[in-house]
C-alpha cells in the first residue's frame, strides 16, 4: 500500500511512539515544557500508566517490576513485529493476486498496440532521429492510450497498483516509465515531465530535456520493445501540460512507439474535462477496470481476519468502527490497514500475554503452551491469565498451566468452526453483493450470538420441534447479512445449490459434524437430480403443471433443508471470539483507544487540554485540584479559560484586564502581605512594574496569537478593532 | 567528454573559442552514426511532379503556388508563411514538395521544441550532429540567447553551404540521394505555439526578423502556422513573409482523400455517400474524420461476409439502415473509449442490442449508479458543495433552518411581462456566470445540516445496530481531508487563498447529473433543496 502504511508507526520506534506521544494527535503546549514535566515524573508516571492497564499485577517492588516490564515489553514488541510482518505480506499477496488478470489484459493490449504501431513503418536510425514527422496517413499520429479506471475517488490505494503494473510490464520486456501527477505541474511545464521521463529511461539527468533524445535512445535499443508511459492520476495533472505532452508524443509516435497508460480515478469524463479537443483526438483510448475497493477490502478481510493468518483478531466493536470508518469516512484500503496496524500495536502494548501470538504463528498445528520457555515466572503469568474477565465469567477448573493450554487449543478449535461458517455464509451471499466486512461484523457480534442462544433455548422449551413454518431464523437480525444469506439459500435452484454445497463441503473439511451434514444433503440432492432427470426423460413432450409444481416443491424443500443447515451452523458453530475464554490474548477490543488514535479529534483535544491542563502537567501548584486560575498556569490556558466567560465577541480590553489581574493579583497580594523591607526602593519597584506591564502585554499578545493559530479565535478586524471573535464553541 | 561538456558550463562563449571548439568536435573519434549532407534532404526516392499532385488531392493550387514561391534551383526567396486550419495538409505539402525538389531543409516543430533553447539547439543539431549515447545525448552547443543562436547558425550555415557548393561543382558524379542546389531552407512548424512562450515579446519578432539578420541569400525561411497572419503583429519593421493560405478541404476533396488506398472502392464510396455529408457539417478535419470513419466503416461492413463484394441498391439500403443508429451517436461523441478486451465488449453489445440501441441503453442501465467509489461523507460533501454553488447564499437559512422562515414565498403574484423578462435575463446571466463560489464555512455549515438531517431519517427508517458506533459522520478533521481529495478529483475547484485568514473560496465543477446520481445513492432528496428560478 501507500507509504503511509509504513510510516504510520515504524516498528523500530514503536516503543517511543507509544509511550511518548501516546498516539495523541498533538500538543498545544510547547513541547519543551511537556517533556520536562514528563521527565520529572518519568519514574512514577510510566509505572502508574502501566499499572492502570493491568491492575492485577502484584506490586511488590517497583524497580524489579520495571525491569520485568521492560523485558516483557521487548518480547511483546518482537512478537508484534513478527505478527505484523506476516499480516503485511499477506495483504500484499492478496492485492497482487487481485490485479493479475487486469495486468495480463493490459499487457496483451500493449503488445497488440505495439504491433499496430510497427505496422505503420519501422524507421531506421537516421530516419528516426530526424525532426520532421514520417507521414503515412492521418491515423499515424494516434497515441494508444489505456485508461485504467481505479473506481475510487481516493487515489492512495492505487499508487502501489501502478507501481506493480510497471514492474509487471517491465518483466515482459517493455520499457516503462512511471510518471505521477507531480511531474505535470504548471510550474515545471512540459520540461518537467520530459525530464523525469528521460531520467527513468536513460538513467541520467540531462540539462535540456528534448524528446529527440528519447528517439536516439530508442534507436539504440533496436526497436524491439514497446515504450510504456504510465501516468498515475490524470485528475491531478495540469491539463495544459498533459495535453502538450500528448501532442508531442503523438508527433513522435512512429519513431518512438509510446503507449500511454493513464489512471482515472473518477469517470471517463475526466480526460474529457481536462484535455482540450485537439489533444483528445490524438488519443486512441481503451479502458480497463480495476477491482472496486469493496472487493479488495473483502479479499483483505478474508485473508487477514477470517482465514488463519496471524492469530490476531479484532472484537465486534472494533470491527464495526473500522467498517464505518471505511464506508462513511475515508474509503481507502490504506487507512483500513493503518487502522488495523494501530489496533495491532495497541493490542501488543496493552496485553501482557500477547507474546503468545508469535508462537501461534510459528507453529500452526502442533502448538503446545509452555510458560517456562519464555523465562517468565509461571505464577504471575497464570495469575494474569486466569484473572482475565473472560475467564472469570466461565470459572472452569483449577489454575494450572495444562488447563490454560487446553483452553487455548479449545479456543483455536472454536475459531476454526467460526471461520468455516463465516466463509460458508460469504460464499452463499457472494453473488448478491454481500460484503464480507459486513458479514464479519455481524458474525463477531456477541449480543446477537447471545440472543440466538437464548432464542434457541426458549424455542426448545416451548415446543421441542421447531415449527417449519417460521421463515425467520432463530434470533437472526432482520435485514442482517446472515439472514439475507439464509434467505438466499432458500431461493436457490437445484443446480446452484449443488455448486454451493460443493463449496461448503470443501470449506468445512476440518469439522466433522457439519461436513457430514453437508454430504448428506449432497447425496439427497443427487438423488433428487436423478429423479427429476428421469422424470424429464419420461414426460418430456407434455408439460404437466402438476409435475412442475412438484419439482418446485422438491427443490424448495431441499433449499429449506440447506437453509436449516445454515441456520444450524450459525447457531451452533459460529461462536464469536469474544465469548470464548482467554480471547483477550488474541483479540483487540478497545475501540476508544483506536478511535482516539485514528481520528484524534484535534480541535476538541486542544480545547480539553487548554481547559484541563492539570491532567497533563502534573505540576505541584495545580495538583491541589482547585479550578481557580493561578498565575503559575500557562498563559494560553489562562486566556482560554477567561474567554469562556465571553460570548461571541471578546472585548480585548476587558480580556487583557482580567488576564493581568490573574497574573498579577495573587503575587501582588503576596508581595503586599510580605512586609516590604526597603521602602526606599520605590523607584525600582515602579520600574519593575513598568517592565512587568510590558512583559504582560507581550505575554498577552503571544497567547492571543497562539489561540489564533490553533483556530480557536479570530483576530480583530478593521471594522471592529476592539473585539476578537471566538470561533469554537463547546467541545 | 570533458571537451564536450565545457561549452555547456561557460555560458558566454566567444566566437573564436567556440570555433576552436568546433574543430575539436569535428575530429571526434568514431561515432555510431555520422550525419552527412544527405541527411538534409528527404533521403527517399524523389517524387515526380505527377506523383506529387496525385498524393496531395485537393491541394493542387497550393502546391503550384508554393513551387512558384520557392522558385527554380539556387534562386533566393522571401520568407513564406503558410497558414490554414489544423489538418489541412500544410506540413505534408511542405515535406512532399521538398521530397519532389530534393533540396536540403531543416525542419523544426515548435510542439516538439517547447522552448527557445530547445528550438535553437534542435536547428543547430540538425546541421551535422546527432545525439546518441556516445555523446551522452548532449546537444552540439548550449545555446539559449537569440544572439548566440545567430552566430552559431551563421557559422554552421556557411560551412554547409560551402559543402553544398563544392558538391554542386562536381555535379557530374551525381550521387543518388544527394540534395540538389545550394539553397538551404529552414522550416518552422506550429509557429502559433511560439506566441505562448514569452508572450511573443522577443522570440517571435526574432524569428520573423531572422531573414534580415542573417542576410544570407542562400537561406530560405518557411513558417507554418495554424492561425492567420493577422494574429502575428507584423508592423515591426521587417520583411513580412508572403502568406499562403490553405483553406479547409471541400467535400469532394475529402472524398478523394478517403477514397485513396481503399481495397473495395465501390463499397467504400457507397459508405462515403452515407456518412460524408452529415459529418462534413460538423468537421472537415481529416484526422477527426478518419478516426470516426474507420470505426464506422467496420460497423457498416459488419453484416457483409465477403468484403470484396460490390454493393447493389438493395444492399446499400440495408447497410444504411444498419448503420443509421450509429451515425447520430458518433456525431455527438467526440471521445469514445471502448473497453478492453474487445471480445467482451461485443458480447455486452449483443446483450444490450436486444433491449435497444447499444450505447443509449447502456447509459440508461447504469444511470442510477455512480461508477466509482466514494465514501459517504465525501458524497455528502459533494452534495453540499453543489448546493452551495447553486443556491444563493441568502436562501440557506430558509432551506436548512427548521425554525426559520417557512415557505411564505408561496403566495403567487401574477407575473407581469416585464418581470418575466427580467427573470429570463437573470437566468441567462446565471448561465453565463456558471456555478457560484462559496467560502469554506458555508460549505461546512450546509454539510452539517445535511448530515444531521440524513442521520435523523436513517434512525427513523432502521435502527440498525451496526450504525451505533462511529456512525455519526460528524464534523471532524477528516472532512477537510475529504475536501482536498474532492479538489484533487476536480469536483471542487479551489480559488485564491490566504493561508491564515482561511478565506479560500471554492466552486463546484460537478454536473447536475452527477450530483443527482450521488444524491440518489444516498437517498437524499436533492431536488427539494435546489432553488429553481
Amino acid at each position: 500500500m501507500a507509504p503511509s502504511v509504513n510510516d504510520a508507526s515504524p516498528p523500530s520506534t514503536i516503543n517511543d511512539a507509544v509511550t511518548e506521544n501516546n498516539l495523541q494527535p498533538f500538543f498545544v503546549l510547547q513541547k519543551g515544557s511537556v517533556r520536562k514535566t514528563e521527565r520529572k515524573l518519568s519514574g512514577t508516571g510510566k509505572t502508574r500508566r502501566r499499572i492502570d492497564l493491568s491492575p492485577e499485577l502484584p506490586k511488590n517492588s517497583e524497580n524489579l517490576e520495571d525491569e520485568m516490564e521492560e523485558e516483557k515489553m521487548s518480547m511483546r514488541m518482537e512478537a508484534f513485529e513478527f505478527v505484523w510482518s506476516k499480516i503485511e505480506s499477506t495483504i500484499k499477496d492478496v492485492l497482487r493476486e487481485i490485479n493479475t488478470s487486469v495486468f495480463s489484459e493490459i499487457q496483451s493490449w500493449v503488445h497488440q498496440s505495439f504491433d499496430m504501431i510497427r505496422s505503420l513503418g519501422t524507421p531506421d536510425f537516421p530516419q528516426a532521429t530526424r525532426s520532421f514527422p514520417i507521414i503515412t496517413d492521418a491515423n499515424s499520429k494516434k497515441l494508444f492510450t489505456g485508461l485504467v479506471l481505479t473506481k475510487n475517488m481516493e487515489f492512495v490505494d492505487d499508487l502501489l497498483t501502478f507501481e506493480e503494473l510497471g514492474k509487471h510490464l517491465k518483466a515482459q520486456g517493455c520499457h516503462v516509465a512511471n510518471l505521477s501527477s507531480l511531474d505535470f505541474t504548471a510550474k515545471n511545464g512540459i520540461g518537467g515531465c520530459l525530464r523525469s521521463l528521460l531520467r527513468q529511461f536513460l538513467m541520467s539527468t540531462l540539462d535540456a530535456a528534448d524528446i529527440s533524445i528519447l528517439a536516439s535512445w530508442y534507436g539504440e535499443q533496436n526497436y524491439n520493445n514497446p515504450v510504456v508511459v504510465i501516468v498515475d492520476d490524470i485528475e491531478r495533472c495540469c491539463g495544459s501540460v498533459l495535453s502538450d505532452f500528448i501532442l508531442m508524443l503523438s508527433e513522435w509516435v512512429v519513431k518512438i512507439p509510446v503507449i500511454l497508460i493513464m489512471g482515472v480515478a473518477t469517470t471517463l469524463d475526466a480526460p474529457r474535462n481536462i484535455l482540450p479537443s485537439n489533444a483528445l483526438q490524438r488519443l486512441c483510448p481503451f479502458d480497463f477496470t480495476l477491482g472496486i475497493p469493496a472487493e479488495r477490502m473483502d479479499a483483505v478481510v478474508e485473508a487477514v481476519l477470517v482465514k488463519p493468518c496471524s492469530g490476531f483478531s479484532i472484537g465486534h466493536k472494533v470491527a464495526v468502527f473500522m467498517r464505518n470508518y471505511f464506508v462513511s469516512q475515508d474509503g481507502t484500503l490504506t487507512s483500513f490497514i493503518r487502522a488495523l496496524k494501530i489496533a495491532c500495536t495497541q493490542h501488543f502494548y496493552m496485553e501482557p500475554l500477547s507474546f503468545i501470538l508469535r508462537d501461534l504463528v510459528l507453529e500452526e498445528d502442533n502448538w503446545e503452551f509452555e510458560i517456562e520457555q519464555y523465562g517468565l515466572s509461571p505464577e504471575v503469568t497464570l495469575k494474569h491469565a486466569f484473572n482475565l474477565p473472560s475467564y472469570q465469567r466461565v470459572k472452569m477448573t483449577k489454575v494450572t498451566s495444562e488447563s490454560l493450554a487446553h483452553a487455548l487449543s479449545e479456543l483455536k478449535r472454536l475459531q476454526n468452526q467460526w471461520r468455516a461458517v463465516v466463509l460458508c455464509l460469504y460464499e452463499t451471499g457472494k453473488g448478491e453483493k454481500v460484503r464480507l466486512l459486513d458479514l464479519f461484523c455481524e458474525a463477531n457480534d456477541l449480543e446477537s450470538y447471545n440472543r440466538r442462544e437464548f432464542d434457541a433455548c426458549t424455542k426448545l422449551e416451548k415446543d421441542s420441534v421447531s415449527s417449519p413454518s417460521s421463515r425467520q431464523g432463530p434470533g437472526l437480525i432482520k435485514g442482517g447479512v446472515i439472514c439475507e444469506a439464509v434467505r438466499l439459500v432458500r431461493d436457490l435452484s437445484t443446480r446452484q445449490l449443488g455448486k454451493l454445497l460443493k463449496i461448503w463441503e470443501n470449506l468445512t473439511v476440518g469439522i466433522m459434524e457439519i461436513n457430514g451434514k453437508v454430504k448428506e444433503l449432497q447425496s439427497l440432492l443427487k438423488a433428487e437430480d436423478g429423479k427429476s432427470s428421469k422424470k424429464d426423460l419420461i414426460v418430456t413432450p407434455k408439460r404437466h403443471a402438476s409435475r412442475i409444481q412438484l419439482n418446485i416443491e422438491d427443490s424448495k424443500s431441499l433449499g429449506d433443508k440447506a437453509a436449516k443447515l445454515l441456520e444450524c451452523m450459525v447457531r451452533d458453530y459460529m461462536q464469536p471470539i469474544e465469548c470464548i475464554p482467554f480471547h483477550e490474548i488474541f483479540c483487540f477490543k478497545n475501540v476508544d483507544k483506536l478511535r482516539s488514535a485514528l481520528i484524534g479529534d484535534p480541535r476538541r483535544r486542544i480545547q480539553v487540554d487548554l481547559l484541563e491542563f492539570q491532567k497533563l502537567l502534573h505540576c505541584n501548584c495545580c495538583i491541589r485540584g482547585s479550578n481557580a486560575l493561578l498565575p503559575s498556569m500557562h498563559d494560553t490556558s489562562i486566556m482560554y479559560n477567561l474567554a469562556q466567560e465571553h460570548g461571541d465577541l471578546i472585548n480585548l480590553h476587558d480580556w487583557y484586564q482580567s488576564f493581568k489581574s490573574v497574573v498579577l493579583c495573587p503575587s501582588s497580594s503576596k508581595m503586599k502581605s510580605r512586609p516590604s523591607p526597603l521602602p526606599k526602593k520605590r523607584k525600582d519597584i515602579n520600574e519593575s512594574e513598568n517592565r512587568s506591564e510590558a512583559s504582560i502585554q507581550a505575554r498577552f499578545c503571544r497567547a492571543v496569537t497562539e489561540l489564533q493559530i490553533t483556530g480557536l479565535l479570530r483576530m480583530p478586524t478593521k471594522r471592529r478593532p476592539d473585539f476578537a471573535q471566538r470561533v469554537a464553541f463547546g467541545l | 567528454m570533458a571537451k564536450v561538456e565545457s561549452p555547456q558550463v561557460t555560458r558566454r562563449t566567444t566566437r573564436s573559442y567556440s570555433a576552436s571548439n568546433d574543430a575539436i568536435e569535428s575530429t571526434k573519434p568514431i561515432e555510431p552514426y555520422k550525419p552527412t549532407l544527405n541527411d538534409l534532404g528527404f533521403r527517399q526516392q524523389p517524387l515526380s511532379f505527377e506523383d506529387l499532385l496525385s498524393c496531395l488531392p485537393g491541394r493542387r493550387t497550393q502546391v503550384l503556388e508554393l513551387l512558384r514561391l520557392l522558385g527554380p534551383l539556387n534562386s533566393p526567396m522571401f520568407p513564406i508563411l503558410i497558414y490554414g486550419g489544423p489538418s489541412t495538409g500544410k506540413t505534408s505539402v511542405i515535406l512532399q514538395v521538398f521530397r519532389h525538389l530534393n533540396r536540403p531543409f531543416v525542419y523544426s516543430s515548435c510542439v516538439t521544441c517547447y522552448s527557445p533553447r530547445i528550438l535553437f539547439e534542435s536547428i543547430l543539431n540538425q546541421l551535422f550532429h546527432r545525439k546518441n549515447s556516445g555523446n551522452s545525448y548532449s546537444s552540439i552547443k548550449r545555446c539559449e540567447k537569440p544572439s548566440d543562436f545567430v552566430n552559431y547558425l551563421r557559422e554552421a550555415l556557411e560551412s554547409v553551404i560551402k559543402n553544398l557548393k563544392g558538391n554542386s561543382g562536381k555535379l557530374s558524379s551525381k550521387v543518388s540521394g544527394q540534395p540538389n542546389g545550394t539553397m538551404i531552407y529552414l522550416v518552422f512548424d506550429h509557429l502559433e505555439r511560439v506566441r505562448k512562450w514569452d508572450k511573443s515579446s522577443t522570440i517571435l519578432p526574432f524569428l520573423f526578423n531572422l531573414f534580415d539578420i542573417l542576410k544570407m541569400p542562400e537561406v530560405g525561411l518557411i513558417f507554418i502556422s495554424n492561425t492567420s497572419p493577422d494574429t502575428y503583429y507584423f508592423n515591426m519593421g521587417y520583411v513580412e513573409p508572403i502568406p499562403l493560405c490553405f483553406p479547409d478541404y471541400t467535400e469532394d476533396d475529402l472524398r478523394q482523400i478517403f477514397m485513396a488506398n481503399q481495397t473495395n472502392r465501390k463499397l467504400y464510396s457507397s459508405f462515403l455517400d452515407v456518412v460524408l455529408r452529415p459529418f462534413c457539417r460538423v468537421t472537415r478535419r481529416v484526422d477527426e474524420l478518419s478516426a470516426v470513419f474507420s470505426s464506422l466503416f467496420k460497423k457498416y461492413s459488419q453484416p457483409l461476409s465477403d468484403m470484396g463484394v460490390a454493393p447493389n441498391e438493395d444492399m446499400k439500403r440495408r447497410l444504411f439502415s444498419h448503420l443509421q443508429p450509429h451515425i447520430t451517436s458518433a456525431l455527438n461523441e467526440t471521445f469514445l473509449s471502448p473497453s478492453w478486451p474487445p471480445l467482451l465488449k461485443d458480447e455486452a453489445n449483443g446483450e444490450t442490442k436486444k433491449k435497444g440501441s447499444s450505447r443509449m441503453s447502456r447509459i440508461h442501465e447504469d444511470f442510477d449508479k455512480i461508477d466509482f467509489h466514494m465514501s459517504t461523507s465525501a458524497k455528502y460533501l459533494l452534495i453540499s458543495a453543489f448546493l452551495a454553488s447553486r443556491n444563493p447564499a441568502t436562501l440557506d437559512a430558509s432551506l436548512f433552518d427548521s425554525t426559520g422562515v417557512s415557505d411564505s414565498r408561496k403566495r403567487k403574484r401574477k407575473p407581469s411581462e416585464k418581470s418575466l423578462e427580467q427573470k429570463e435575463m437573470t437566468e441567462l446571466e446565471l448561465l453565463m456566470k456558471g456555478p457560484g463560489t462559496f467560502p469554506l464555512e458555508r460549505l461546512l455549515a450546509i454539510f452539517q445540516c445535511i448530515t444531521s438531517l440524513a442521520e435523523d431519517s436513517l434512525d427513523e427508517e432502521e435502527s440498525h445496530e451496526l450504525t451505533i458506533e462511529g456512525g455519526s459522520s460528524g464534523l471532524m478533521s477528516d472532512v477537510l481531508l475529504q475536501l482536498s481529495s474532492l479538489c484533487n478529483a476536480n469536483f471542487i475547484i479551489k480559488g485564491g487563498s490566504c493561508p491564515l485568514e482561511g478565506s479560500t473560496r471554492y466552486r463546484t465543477a460537478v454536473s447536475e447529473d452527477l450530483a443527482l446520481k450521488v444524491a440518489r445513492s444516498l437517498k437524499f432528496p436533492l431536488s427539494k433543496y435546489l432553488y429553481r428560478r
